[in-house]
C-alpha cells in the first residue's frame, strides 16, 4: 500500500493550525495548543492534501520524506 | 544583466518611489527579477516565487548580518536578537518565547484589544472627523503590546511616549539620534526592572513568561533566557509590533474610501473583515523589504549574486506578482485566499502574526461599527518614510 511519509519538526511548529485546515485527517490541534499527527504515514490518496498542508505551514515545519 | 540607471531605478530611500513603487516593482519582476543597485550596493528579488524561496533558504540568505539596508554587512558580534539570527541558534531562542504568541494564546487578548479600540475611538463618535493614524492606528498596537507585557495602566502613557521616541526620526541624523537612543536605553532599563520584579512576584503577563521561560534541549541541557536576551526580545517586540500594525491600519484608512463598495460590504458583513485584513497585507505590505546577506554565491534567472552580498527581498512586490495572483493590482477583499509573504514565511515568519491579524480584525470591526463610512482628502495625508516600514504617519478622515 502506497503511503506518504510525514516528518514534523516539533521545535519549529508554532500551532498555527494551517495544516489542520488543509488536511484534518492527518493534523489536529489538541486542547493544550500542541499539534497531533494523527497518521505518520497516511495513504497515498491523501498526498495532495498533505502537500497543501506542508505548503501552507507558515513555519515550513512539515516535510514529506519519500 | 545589470540595468542601466536611466532605464530603471529603485532604492528603498527614494521618497517619490516610496509613494508608489508598484510600477517600478512590476518592471523589476518582468525585466530585472534579479536587480542590481550599484549606488547602495545591493541586489533585489521582486518575484513572489523568488522571495518565498529566499525567505525559506536561511542557509544562503542569512539574517545574522542585519536585515535593514542601513546595517546589512555589519558584524554585530554576540547580539542575540531573534530577527538577526540564523538557525540553529535562532530556532532554540524562538522556541523559548513562541508559546506566548500562538493563535490560541493570542486570542486571549481579544477583549482587551476591543476595550482599547473603544477607548480610542469613542471620543470621536459624532465628530466631523479625526486623524485615524495619530489618534488610533499609532496608539492601539503600543497599548496592546504594553498590556501583554504587563505594563501597569498607570505607567502605560509613559511607556507609550517612550515607544514613540524610539521611532523618532531626526531630519539630519535619521533613525539613530539622541532621542531614539535615550528612549531605547530607558526601555532596556524598564524591561530589566520588570523582569527582576516578576522573578520575585510572578503575574499572568509576558514579562513573567519571559522571566520564567525555560527549554530543555535534546542533550538534556536546560536553557533559560538571559537578561540581555530578554531585554533585546522586549525591544524587538516593541520595535516589530507597533509601527507595523500602525501602518496596516493607516493603509486601511486610505484604501477603503477608494473602494466604497468594499467598505460598505465590510460594514454590513463583519465576516468579511478577516479577508479584508489579508488583502490589505497583500496589497500594501506594511513591511515590504527584508534584508539578507548571502553566505554563498547563488544563481537566479541567469544572474549570479556573489557571496557576501546585500540582498533585499521585496515581499511588498511579491504581493503584487501576477504570477501568484489574478488581477494582482486589484484590491478585492473577497478574493479567494492565496498565500502571501507580507508576514514572511519559514524561520522568521512574523512571531506576532496572530496578534497583528487579531488587532487588524478588531480595529476594523470597531471602526466600521462606529464609522461605517469615511472620506480622505489625500492632499492632507502624510506619508512616513523609514526604510523598515511603509505607510502613513497622518491620515485625517472626514465623517
Amino acid at each position: 500500500m502506497a503511503t506518504v511519509k510525514i516528518v514534523v519538526d516539533w521545535e519549529i511548529c508554532e500551532s498555527n493550525a494551517q495544516c489542520m485546515a488543509e488536511a484534518p485527517e492527518v493534523f489536529r490541534m489538541q486542547p493544550d495548543d500542541t499539534l497531533e499527527l494523527l497518521q505518520e504515514q497516511p495513504d497515498e490518496s491523501l498526498r495532495h492534501k498533505v502537500q497543501a498542508a506542508a505548503h501552507a505551514c507558515p513555519k515550513q515545519a512539515i516535510q514529506i520524506q519519500d | 544583466m545589470v540595468a542601466p540607471v536611466e532605464e530603471i531605478y529603485w532604492d528603498p530611500y527614494d521618497v517619490e518611489l516610496d509613494k508608489n513603487p508598484h510600477a517600478v516593482w512590476r518592471r523589476l519582476r518582468d525585466e530585472y527579477p534579479v536587480y542590481r543597485n550599484e549606488k547602495y550596493d545591493f541586489w533585489a528579488l521582486s518575484r513572489f516565487a523568488d522571495v518565498q524561496a529566499a525567505l525559506n533558504n536561511t542557509k544562503t540568505f542569512s539574517s545574522a548580518r542585519g536585515t535593514i539596508l542601513e546595517y546589512i554587512g555589519t558584524d554585530f558580534g554576540d547580539l542575540d536578537v531573534l530577527i538577526q539570527m540564523d538557525p540553529p541558534a535562532h530556532t532554540a531562542l524562538r522556541a523559548l518565547v513562541s508559546r506566548a504568541f500562538t493563535p490560541k494564546r493570542t486570542a486571549e487578548m481579544e477583549d482587551r484589544i476591543r476595550a482599547i479600540c473603544g477607548k480610542l475611538l469613542d471620543p470621536h463618535v459624532g465628530s466631523s472627523g479625526f486623524d485615524y493614524v495619530t489618534v488610533f492606528a499609532q496608539q492601539l498596537p503600543s497599548m496592546v503590546i504594553s498590556s501583554m507585557l504587563g505594563v501597569p495602566e498607570s505607567e502605560g502613557e509613559e511607556v507609550r511616549l517612550k515607544i514613540d521616541e524610539i521611532f523618532h526620526v531626526d531630519p539630519q541624523a535619521g533613525m539613530i539620534n539622541e532621542v531614539s537612543i535615550n528612549a531605547r536605553l530607558w526601555m532596556a532599563s524598564y524591561i530589566l526592572n520588570a523582569l527582576e520584579d516578576r522573578r520575585k512576584s510572578p503575574r499572568d503577563d509576558l514579562f513573567t513568561a519571559l522571566s520564567q521561560a525555560e527549554l530543555t534541549d535534546e542533550q538534556g541541557v536546560t536553557r533559560k533566557l538571559t537578561d540581555p536576551e530578554a531585554c533585546d526580545f522586549g525591544g524587538l517586540l516593541v520595535g516589530a509590533g507597533t509601527e507595523t500594525v500602525a501602518r496596516l491600519l493607516g493603509w486601511a484608512a486610505v484604501t477603503f474610501p477608494k473602494h466604497r463598495d468594499q467598505l460598505r460590504l465590510m460594514a454590513e458583513d463583519h465576516s468579511r473583515i478577516p479577508g479584508a485584513v489579508e488583502e490589505l497585507l497583500r496589497y500594501e505590505a506594511p513591511s515590504p523589504v527584508q534584508g539578507r546577506w548571502t553566505l554563498n554565491e547563488v544563481e537566479l534567472h541567469g544572474t549570479v549574486i556573489p557571496a557576501e552580498s546585500k540582498v533585499l527581498l521585496l515581499n511588498g512586490s511579491a504581493g503584487r506578482d501576477e504570477r501568484q495572483y489574478d488581477n494582482a493590482d486589484t484590491f478585492d477583499i473577497t478574493r479567494e485566499p492565496r498565500q502571501h509573504v507580507s508576514l514572511g514565511i519559514g524561520a522568521h515568519y512574523c512571531l506576532g502574526a496572530a496578534l497583528a491579524r487579531l488587532e487588524g480584525r478588531i480595529a476594523l470591526q470597531e471602526t466600521v461599527r462606529r464609522f461605517p463610512e469615511w472620506d480622505v482628502d489625500m492632499s492632507t495625508a502624510v506619508q512616513a518614510h523609514t526604510s523598515t516600514v511603509r505607510g502613513w504617519s497622518s491620515v485625517p478622515i472626514t465623517l
